[in-house]
């Protein structure tokens, strides 16, 4: 029947998303490595593979909230320093008996996105409750609460085991013991074992993850809640229940980029996952448009290294970086220049002015 | 299927919000199979009789009943799952979605597999996909949307959108489809394909139907009973003759002849 | 008695967080977004007084003078060239662009003013009293600060619901297009409400860096975040809310830093807050918007 053509196109075309996707990210993997491996790419730039993979991941994450799920979350740093701390400590403990960098590494990226995923539903019950900027605002709180805990916390491991405790710092080491998370310190003497390679193959992961989540009912009702909260409970989708799978799949892929990021640099402190940080992670996927990986890609490829870019501007960098955000945000929401970019881009749809919705 | 059992019935069902009672003593038994019409003047109570059988609204008192079990306290999602749909006045498609997926969102409860199986693309998936792409786009032939499958909602013509969340309702295998003004904004011809279409869904998927709405041709031409609001209240229930020919009725809303 | 003194000092933190907390609830009511930039505003406002001592010598009125004027011509420049081209833009666009205000505020003062941290002006040098033989000692900076929020307080919301300007404010704020049609100037109401949120802020900055007077370009920052949760906190979009919201907080933070811990004061507030907000989702004085079905 004339349908399998039309149903063909309907199908290929979210698996095609995910194969540009995919196949950009590793195209632009093979090249980095031929221009690593010939000695052209600067050192500066090689330093900031890991760091662009991890915000990559991580802004990722918060694209299956914002973009699909439609919830602005603002403390999603929070997820990506669990994830980091987690996988500091489980690095350091399990040096001695898994000495392959590689599959230590592997290891704590899966144990840290097991424990975000798992405060990542925690915090849901409260979060999921509320609504709009009330549900923004408490994960803001929250943010907030797991930056405080994390710096509030001494971790530290010896042949006795590990000794913990909070506020302030009564563990006694004994010599050849180490301090995992030093309170407001935080991890000091950490091994650097990230990858590049690893990294990638993340990211691949993760948007198979997240394409094969939209195609499946799962996102399809994330994204029916998304679209109107009333007809999805009429057609039996429960709002809670839905809203809390794409929240908790994001916060464990935020604690895998968290790990990644945190075995990156022998020292982290908790105060580098603030507000802030949650801020840029949120400009990125705004930026790169919501629900759109390919664009988050891109968009926090271009942001992350931007500054670095820039770098010959000096001190004015971060100001010319917050006027080229303020101007992108402006033209991209300016009526006239939507309208032509709309007649440049051909669609396959009715044109709108055949109905009156 | 018992005999004395309705598909619906409510008990004195009435709502007040605030200090306004907005329907009160509301009572009706609607037989299985029936196309049965809800009409009224603009304010009546007709929509909030439908967001309380669908408990949008929470009734300030009274009983329903759907197909003899009470459902008085259920939530918008469990009277779903029991069995009943509905399309809204001011149509609720999900826009950005294509026709296809707003239809499969409908078919979404009845699948089965899990979180990994949908992650991993494992076989159970698949099959459940295929079975439910199927079913969608069967729906949406049966209500001459099937040339729009991959277009998205919200590019739809009206009268198109207005069947598209029918077909959506359907889509949820419900005992009783509750339709809110199905031929608003539709010209003569879609009319009358729109009341071929409701009395073939009944008989091909088996269902009730409850209908609000003001075009009195469509009503009186495919509804088998009416009940008649004012002011939140029942003025009559009868056959499209009795109420026709109802005084009353004529007065507060119905008019002259010539309105039908 | 240290009940008392906490309870005290709390109102007093309290009120600079509801002056600025009516900064956020304002320009949220009228032209629904969060105006990211709002505490950084805050900052800019301590530095026109550092400079206005420092460098011109001016007495303290005329120094608060000078703050509040370069505040409110801040806000109002903001508005115009960078919110004013997105109102019909999502709200999640306009937050982004708030951002970058943000951001460009804070490094703007970076690179003008270095990043180490300067000492505000004495403005406002009274003392302390003494109460019930002593055991009860008041900074009177703090009792000035709370009878500010509090003329504060009554002299808004005589000037919304009395004056032609109020009136035009809340007929902005619930449809702006009905207003328009009315005969409101939308485009200079939504100037005024930002003139008045930055007015405010200087005075909020003068209040805040009166008790801790250092100045860098990230002061804003902290005082920015809070006073927004407790806009929010006391239901975004209500006036009285973010008075209410700004107090609570105020008084929450300093009880638990005095009797929890200093450290994790942040924390305990911002769970209270959460608590706060699942037993009332719009917030404690936020009206809940039911959506027609």
């Amino acid at each position: 029947m004339i349908k399998v053509d039309k149903l063909k196109t309907a199908f290929l075309g979210k698996n095609k998303n995910r194969s540009i996707c995919i196949g950009i990210v590793i195209l632009a993997y093979i090249i980095i490595e031929l221009m690593m491996f010939t000695g052209s790419l600067k050192s500066i730039f090689i330093n900031l593979l890991v760091p662009v993979t991890s915000y990559i991941i991580v802004a990722l994450a918060l694209n299956l909230v914002v973009g699909v799920s439609g919830e602005l979350s603002l403390g999603h740093a929070g997820f990506m320093s669990i994830g980091a701390f987690t996988g500091v400590v489980v690095a350091n403990v399990t040096a001695t008996m898994i000495p392959n960098d590689t599959i230590r590494l592997i290891i704590a990226i899966i144990i840290g996105a097991i424990v975000a995923a798992f405060f990542g539903l925690l915090i849901s019950i409260p979060v999921l409750k509320l609504e709009g900027d009330y549900l923004a605002i408490v994960t803001l709180a929250f943010g907030q609460i797991i930056k405080s805990l994390i710096n509030n916390t001494f971790l530290g491991y010896d042949s006795a085991g590990f000794h913990f405790s909070f506020i302030t710092n009564d563990i006694q080491l004994e010599t050849g013991g180490k301090m995992l998370i030093n309170g407001p310190i935080g991890a000091t003497a950490t091994d650097r074992i990230s990858t590049f390679t690893i990294g990638i193959i993340l990211v691949i992961i993760t948007l198979f993850i997240i394409f094969n989540f939209m195609n499946s009912k799962y996102g399809r009702n994330v994204m029916a809640t998304r679209d109107d909260r009333i007809a999805a409970q009429s057609v039996g989708i429960d709002i809670v229940k839905t809203k809390t799978i794409a929240f908790v799949i994001s916060a464990g892929i935020a604690g895998a980029a968290g790990v990644l990021y945190g075995l990156n640099f022998s020292t982290l402190v908790p105060a580098k996952f603030d507000f802030n940080q949650s801020i840029l992670i949120l400009v990125y996927v705004v930026l790169g448009g919501l629900g759109n990986m390919l664009g988050t890609i891109i968009s926090t490829t271009v942001l992350v290294l931007l500054p670095e870019l820039l770098r010959f501007l000096a001190d004015y960098r971060m100001l010319i970086y917050a006027v080229v955000l303020i101007v992108i945000m402006i033209v991209t929401n300016n009526p006239k220049i939507t309208e032509f970019l709309k007649k440049f881009l051909k669609r396959k749809n009715i044109e709108g002015d055949q109905n009156n919705g | 299927m018992a005999n004395d059992r309705y598909v619906l019935k409510t008990e004195n069902l009435g709502i007040d919000f605030g200090g306004l009672t907005a329907v009160n003593n509301f009572n009706i038994e609607m037989k299985y199979h029936d196309i049965y019409g809800l009409i009224g003047p603009n304010g009546a109570g007709k929509t909030t009789i439908f967001n309380l059988l669908t408990k949008v609204y929470n009734p300030t008192r009274g009983k329903i009943y759907l197909d003899g079990q009470e459902i008085t306290n259920e939530s918008i999602v469990s009277v779903n799952k029991l069995g009943i749909a509905r399309t809204f006045q001011n149509i609720r498609l999900f826009k950005d979605l294509t026709v296809l997926d707003n239809v499969k969102i409908g078919l979404n409860q009845a699948m089965k597999y899990s979180l990994i199986e949908s992650i991993l693309k494992l076989p159970r998936y698949r099959k459940e996909e295929k079975e439910v792409e199927k079913k969608a786009l069967h729906l949406l032939e049966v209500l001459g949307l099937d040339e729009f499958v991959d277009v998205k909602a919200k590019n739809l013509p009206y009268g198109k959108q207005r069947k598209l969340e029918i077909a959506r309702a359907l889509a949820t295998s419900p005992k009783l489809l509750l339709l809110d003004e199905p031929a608003a904004g539709m010209n003569p011809t879609e009319t009358a394909e729109l009341m071929e279409i409701i009395q073939l869904i009944r008989e091909k998927f088996d269902i009730s139907i409850l209908l609000i709405e003001h075009d009195m041709k469509f009503v009186m031409g495919i509804c088998e009973k009416i009940t008649v609001l004012n002011f939140g209240q029942i003025l009559a229930t009868g056959t499209p003759d009795e109420i026709k020919n109802n005084s009353e009725v004529i007065a507060a809303y119905l008019g002259s002849d010539e309105e039908a | 008695m240290g009940f008392l003194s906490y309870l005290i000092t709390g109102l007093g933190l309290g009120s600079v967080y509801a002056i600025i907390a009516l900064g956020y609830t304002m320009v949220y009511g009228i032209a629904k977004m969060l105006n990211f930039a709002h505490g950084d505003v805050i900052m800019v406002g301590a530095y026109a007084a550092f400079f206005a001592v420092g460098n011109f010598n001016m007495p303290a009125i005329l120094t608060i003078f000078v703050s509040i004027l370069v505040c409110t011509v801040l806000g109002v420049l903001i508005e115009r060239l960078a919110y004013k081209p997105l109102r019909q833009a999502s709200s999640l666009s306009v937050l982004i662009t708030a951002i970058g205000v943000s951001y460009f505020l804070q490094n703007g003062a970076q690179i003008l003013w270095g990043t180490d941290t300067k000492i505000f002006p004495t403005l406002i040098d009274l003392g302390n009293i003494n109460l019930f033989n002593d055991q009860l000692q008041i900074s009177l900076l703090t009792i000035v600060t709370i009878i500010v929020c509090i003329i504060i307080m009554i002299v808004l919301t005589l000037f919304i619901n009395k004056t032609k300007i109020g009136k035009s404010m809340r007929a902005c704020s619930e449809d702006k297009v009905t207003s328009q049609l009315m005969g409101i100037n939308v485009d200079t109401t939504i100037s005024i409400t930002f003139a008045i949120g930055s007015g405010l802020a200087a005075i909020a900055s003068i209040l805040l860096c009166s008790t801790y007077p250092a100045v860098n370009p990230t002061l804003g920052s902290m005082p920015g975040i809070k006073a927004f949760t407790a806009a929010v906190f006391g239901g975004i979009g209500s006036i009285p809310g973010a008075f209410v919201g700004g107090l609570l907080l105020g008084i929450f933070e300093t009880l638990a830093k005095a009797y929890i811990s200093s450290q994790m004061s942040d924390a305990i507030v911002f769970l209270v807050l959460i608590v706060v907000l699942l037993i009332k989702p719009t917030g404690l004085l936020g009206k809940k918007i039911s959506e027609k079905v």
